[in-house]
Parts: structure tokens; C-alpha cells; sequence
């Protein structure tokens, strides 16, 4: 009791009130969060007082204008839909892809699984970018021009969550899975029934990112969509941008809104398991 | 790990092995059925994952234009002669590997002091924190955009236009009016890719911070070390292989920005990183050889910066492994 006294008293000595530390946020945070508070502000503002100048900070009503000029311009149902679309179908394939990956590079016996493993870390680092040429040639010779599995299947080469559920399968205490084997349980049950459960926190943060990249895919897309009714949403930022954008971006800005939400809403839903599950997957502590 | 769960099976299968042959076959196709269901994924994700990428490597040694189908032969290394001696293209690696340390150091540097200031506790810190973290979470396209557009506008943007404001307040009518786009397209990209990253590293180093052994600290205090020999020895030391890894998955992604460049200055001025000149060669040009031959050497590039870091990553492995 004592002893934790004395260091609470020396703790206390050594940091005073750190005005210092305070102002650097302050203006960290600022300098982080305004360009996002412009945009929304934006989103509210009519041309006038967009161009206008001295800058004007505040809109002078908060109506949906520009909201309604953004789904009226382009087709943001369709965009939506299929971001949607693309997004879950993408990162569920992704993670089922990497589940049962994982579980062969740990659990099973196979020749050359070294190799094997060697062979997914340099998936990661091959860029998207590298393979659009021989992905597109093939795309475009099974006609899935314009079509949801040529969108979505040239991505699932992502090595990302293989890497994070082997290194957090590698974690776990054998005596688990030993058990289950036991029991009589096959490979596909002792991983969903015994491996899926216990690694929640790991799957959530996996999910979280391939979620995000599928959100965030542009250029693939970009390539493989040319008509407007089958573009994802980012694609579907730059017809907007090209059609009337330069004229006015408070309308730009307002569709930037749309596409950003989702994605900070999920975030601060998951926010915790997020975090630790990221860092718990990629470090050993 | 893995021998220890597959132990049961093969005492299981050793047993009938010394009497009956047949036996062990039928052991050996049932544990291949047992397996079967797991394989196809593993096999799947090495066909998409690798046969691009070989694909890629072999349409690199051809000439071969979209826009002139028959005429499509073995080119040798022309291709890559080409990458490496055209200036276009030359001028792109030089701008990758500028924009990738720039914004890779920057924003780990920016990461770390955010990390350490939110390492302390104080009223609102989940606050403080959840708003650091949200410009990593908006769509890079839309943030191109609103770094386009709202922000750095030469009359009407937040930038200029604060400045013009401010400069007014002193009663002066001749503000600066950088127009960043134009005068420093490069600097523009690495200051949208920087306020995106940071808040990236300062999640992985703050992870870092929090796993820290607090009683050796504590003893430190006691003994009179001062925080500056607390964070050189102690926590520095520490954070090696966070501040590693956040500078590998930097560097993977950053190497492959193409929205950045794309949307905030189509890749003029002096800004064309590498997936962009890929993009031009091959959606503008549609030479598909020449294309993917500096794709090639994109992965080649990468695998030379990411070994540095790689090796750390595959000593937390042994690490793991000896556990």
C-alpha cells in the first residue's frame, strides 16, 4: 500500500498539467477533422455561398439541395446497391477463402506446406495494379464486362486475411483441436464449431478490412464498369465529378457524405474489437 | 502446432499399417477425404493470387498492342529496356519511391507523437482519439475529392480562403494564395496520402504503447530516469516492431496508390507514380507488353523495400513458432 503511494506521488510530481501536450491535440485534431466538417459543411451549401469570397463558413439554411442533385444526377440507388452487393459478397468469399486457407497452413500436413505459406506471403506483396492485364484480357474474353463476378472475383486474390487467422490459429493451444479430434470431429467441423467461435475478435477485424477495401476498390472497377447502372460507388463519385462536379461541388461533396458514412458508421460500431483484434493478429505482445 | 494436432490421426493410421497394407491406403484415402473440403480453397487462392502475376511476367517478354491484335510476337527484354530507359516512365519510379518515404516517415513520425499524447490519460481521450482516427476511414477517392475541390481550390478552397481570412483580420488585402495543385502537385498528393496515413500509424503505435511493461517503467521513474532516457531505452526499444510493421503495410499500400494520383491530378506534373504510368500504358496506350513489364518491376521494387522489413516479420514467426 505504501510503495503504491510513493509512485503515485512521484507519477504526480513528474507530469503537471501538460498545456503543452493539450494544444498539440487540439490542433492535431483540428487539422484531422476540419477537412471533414468542410465537407459536410459544403454538402449544405448552395453555389453561392460556396464561391464566394471572403469564405463563408457556415451554410445559411441546412436543407438537402444538393443531396437530392447528387441521386438526381447519377443513378445513387444503383451505386449503392451495388456497392452493396459487391462488398458483401467479396469480403464474405475473402474470409471463408482465408478461414479454411489457415486452416490447412496450421493444421494439416501436406508437402511443401513451407512453400505454400512462402508463396500467399508474396500474394501480398504483388500491387492490384500488376496483374490488371492479364485480369482484364480474361475478364473480357468470359464476357463479364460490366457483370458482378467480373467486379468481384479478380479480388479475391487477397492474401491479407490468410496472414492474419494463420498467425492468430498459430495462438491457440493445441489441446483444443486435440479434443475435438477425439470426438470424431472432421476438419470442416473442428473449424466451425471449435476454431470460428474462439477467434471472434480476430474474424471482426479481418472482416472490418476486407469490408473497407471491397468499399474502397476503385480501379478495378474503374476498368471492368463503363455503364452507369452497374458502377460501385467511388467509380460512380467520378461520373459525378466529370458530369457537373466542376460546376458545383457542393453536390460532390454532398454525394462524398453518402459514400463515407457507411463506412465511419460500421467503425464506431466495431471500434474495440477492431482495434485489438488488428494488433493482437499482426504482433506478438 | 501443426504436428500436435495431427498426432491422433497418425497413431490412428500407425496401428493397422504393420499388419495390413490395403489397410493403410484406406487410411491414407480417407484422410485425403477428410482433408478434401480445405484443399480446394488453398488451391483456389494460389490460382488467383499467382497465375496473374506468371501471366503477367510472360505477356512481359511480348510485344503485344491491343490496338494491333495480329501483330503479336516474342519481344525479349525490349520491354524492359524500354521501362528503364524511357523518361516517362524513368521519372515515374523516381516519383514513387519519393511519395512512398515521404508519406510512409511523415506519417509515422506524426503517428508516433499522436500516439504518445494519447498514451496519457485525460478527460475525453476516447473522444479525442475516435476523431484522429476518422480520416483513415473516408473512401480515398472521396477524400481525393474533397482535397480537390474544398480544400484546395486556388480561390474558393479552405486553405486560401482561411488564409485570405486571416491576412484580412490584419487589415491586409494581398494574402498568400498557394495554388498547391499547380505549384506543387507531388507536395498536394503527399499531404492528402499523409492526413489519410497518419491516423493508421498511430492506431498500430498506440497498441504498441498500451503493451508496454509498466512495472519497469515505474521502477525506472523511481530510480531517476528521466523521460527522455524512459522513451530512448525503454519505449523505443519496444516499439521497434510496431513501428515496422506500420512501415511495411505503409509501404505496400502507398507503393500502389493509383486514386491519390488519379483523381487529384491525373497524374500530371510530375506526379505519375508507377500504377498510374501501368494505367496509362495499358488503358491510354494499350501497349499490354510494355504495360506489364513495369508492373514487374513494381513487385520487384516492393519485394527490394519490403525485404528490410519483411525479415523482422518473419522473425516474429520463429518467435512465435518457439513459443
Amino acid at each position: 500500500m505504501g510503495a503504491t503511494t510513493t509512485q503515485a506521488g512521484v507519477a504526480r510530481r513528474r507530469t503537471p498539467t501538460p498545456w503543452g501536450s493539450y494544444l498539440t491535440l487540439a490542433v492535431a485534431v483540428a487539422v484531422m477533422v476540419l477537412p471533414l466538417v468542410w465537407m459536410v459543411l459544403a454538402g449544405f451549401k448552395d453555389p453561392d455561398e460556396i464561391y464566394s469570397s471572403p469564405i463563408q463558413w457556415l451554410p445559411a439554411t441546412v436543407d438537402a439541395t444538393n443531396y437530392a442533385s447528387a441521386i438526381n444526377a447519377v443513378p445513387f440507388g444503383n451505386f449503392f446497391l451495388n456497392s452493396a452487393i459487391t462488398t458483401v459478397i467479396g469480403a464474405g468469399l475473402k474470409m471463408m477463402l482465408g478461414l479454411t486457407t489457415a486452416y490447412a497452413l496450421v493444421f494439416l500436413d501436406f508437402p511443401l506446406k513451407k512453400l505454400v505459406f512462402g508463396v500467399v506471403i508474396f500474394a501480398l506483396l504483388v500491387p492490384q495494379q500488376i496483374v490488371i492485364i492479364p485480369n482484364y484480357t480474361l475478364v473480357a474474353e468470359l464476357g463479364w464486362i460490366n457483370t458482378y463476378q467480373g467486379i468481384i472475383v479478380p479480388g479475391l486474390a487477397s492474401a491479407f486475411g490468410t496472414f492474419l487467422f494463420r498467425q492468430h490459429f498459430l495462438t491457440l493451444p493445441a489441446s483444443i483441436l486435440e479434443a475435438a479430434a477425439l470426438d470424431g470431429a472432421g476438419h470442416w467441423t473442428r473449424l466451425w464449431r471449435f476454431l470460428v467461435p474462439i477467434s471472434a475478435p480476430t474474424i471482426a477485424a479481418v472482416a472490418l478490412v476486407s469490408i473497407v477495401a471491397e468499399w474502397n476498390e476503385y480501379l478495378w472497377p474503374l476498368l471492368v464498369v463503363d455503364r452507369a447502372e452497374m458502377m460501385t460507388l467511388p467509380v460512380g463519385l467520378t461520373l459525378l465529378q466529370n458530369n457537373d462536379g466542376m460546376a458545383d461541388w457542393g453536390v460532390l461533396m454532398a454525394a462524398t457524405v453518402l459514400v463515407t458514412a457507411p463506412v465511419l458508421i460500421a467503425f464506431f460500431a466495431l471500434q474495440k474489437r477492431i482495434v485489438s483484434g488488428l494488433t493482437a493478429g499482426a504482433v506478438t505482445g | 502446432m501443426s504436428s500436435a494436432t495431427a498426432a491422433p490421426q497418425r497413431q490412428r493410421q500407425s496401428r493397422p499399417s504393420t499388419s495390413d497394407p490395403k489397410a493403410t491406403a484406406r487410411a491414407r484415402t480417407t484422410r485425403w477425404a477428410r482433408r478434401a473440403p480445405l484443399l480446394p480453397a488453398l488451391i483456389f487462392l494460389i490460382i488467383v493470387t499467382q497465375l496473374p502475376f506468371v501471366a503477367t511476367l510472360i505477356i512481359s517478354f511480348m510485344n503485344w498492342n491491343s490496338l494491333r491484335p495480329n501483330d503479336t510476337s516474342f519481344a525479349g527484354i525490349d520491354n524492359y529496356i524500354s521501362v528503364l530507359t524511357d523518361q516517362g516512365l524513368r521519372a515515374s519510379i523516381i516519383t514513387t519511391i519519393i511519395l512512398t518515404v515521404t508519406v510512409v516517415l511523415v506519417s509515422l513520425l506524426l503517428g508516433l507523437g499522436l500516439a504518445l499524447l494519447l498514451d496519457k490519460k485525460f478527460i475525453g481521450r476516447g473522444i479525442v482519439r475516435t476523431m484522429l482516427i476518422a480520416p483513415f476511414l473516408i473512401v480515398p477517392v472521396a477524400a481525393a475529392l474533397v482535397w480537390k475541390h474544398a480544400l484546395l481550390n486556388p480561390s474558393y478552397g479552405l486553405v486560401n480562403g482561411t488564409l485570405t481570412w486571416v491576412w484580412s483580420l490584419f487589415g491586409s488585402d494581398n494574402p498568400p494564395q498557394p495554388e498547391l495543385l499547380s505549384q506543387a502537385p507531388l507536395f498536394a498528393v503527399e499531404a492528402s496520402l499523409i492526413w489519410q496515413w497518419t491516423p493508421f500509424m498511430m492506431l498500430i503505435l498506440l497498441a504498441g504503447l498500451q503493451s508496454r511493461p509498466m512495472d519497469v517503467i515505474e521502477a525506472a521513474q523511481i530510480d531517476g530516469a528521466s523521460r527522455w532516457q524512459i522513451f530512448r531505452y525503454l519505449t523505443l526499444p519496444h516499439l521497434r516492431q510496431y513501428l515496422e510493421l506500420g512501415g511495411l503495410l505503409g509501404t505496400i499500400y502507398i507503393v500502389q496508390n493509383f486514386d491519390a494520383v488519379f483523381t487529384l491530378t491525373s497524374g500530371g506534373l510530375g506526379t505519375a507514380n508507377l500504377p498510374f504510368s501501368i494505367y496509362q500504358t495499358f488503358y491510354t496506350a494499350n501497349d499490354y507488353g510494355l504495360a506489364s513489364a513495369t508492373g514487374v518491376v513494381v513487385v520487384i521494387g516492393t519485394i527490394i523495400i519490403a525485404t528490410f522489413a519483411l525479415r523482422t516479420v518473419f522473425t516474429l514467426f520463429q518467435k512465435e513458432e518457439s513459443r
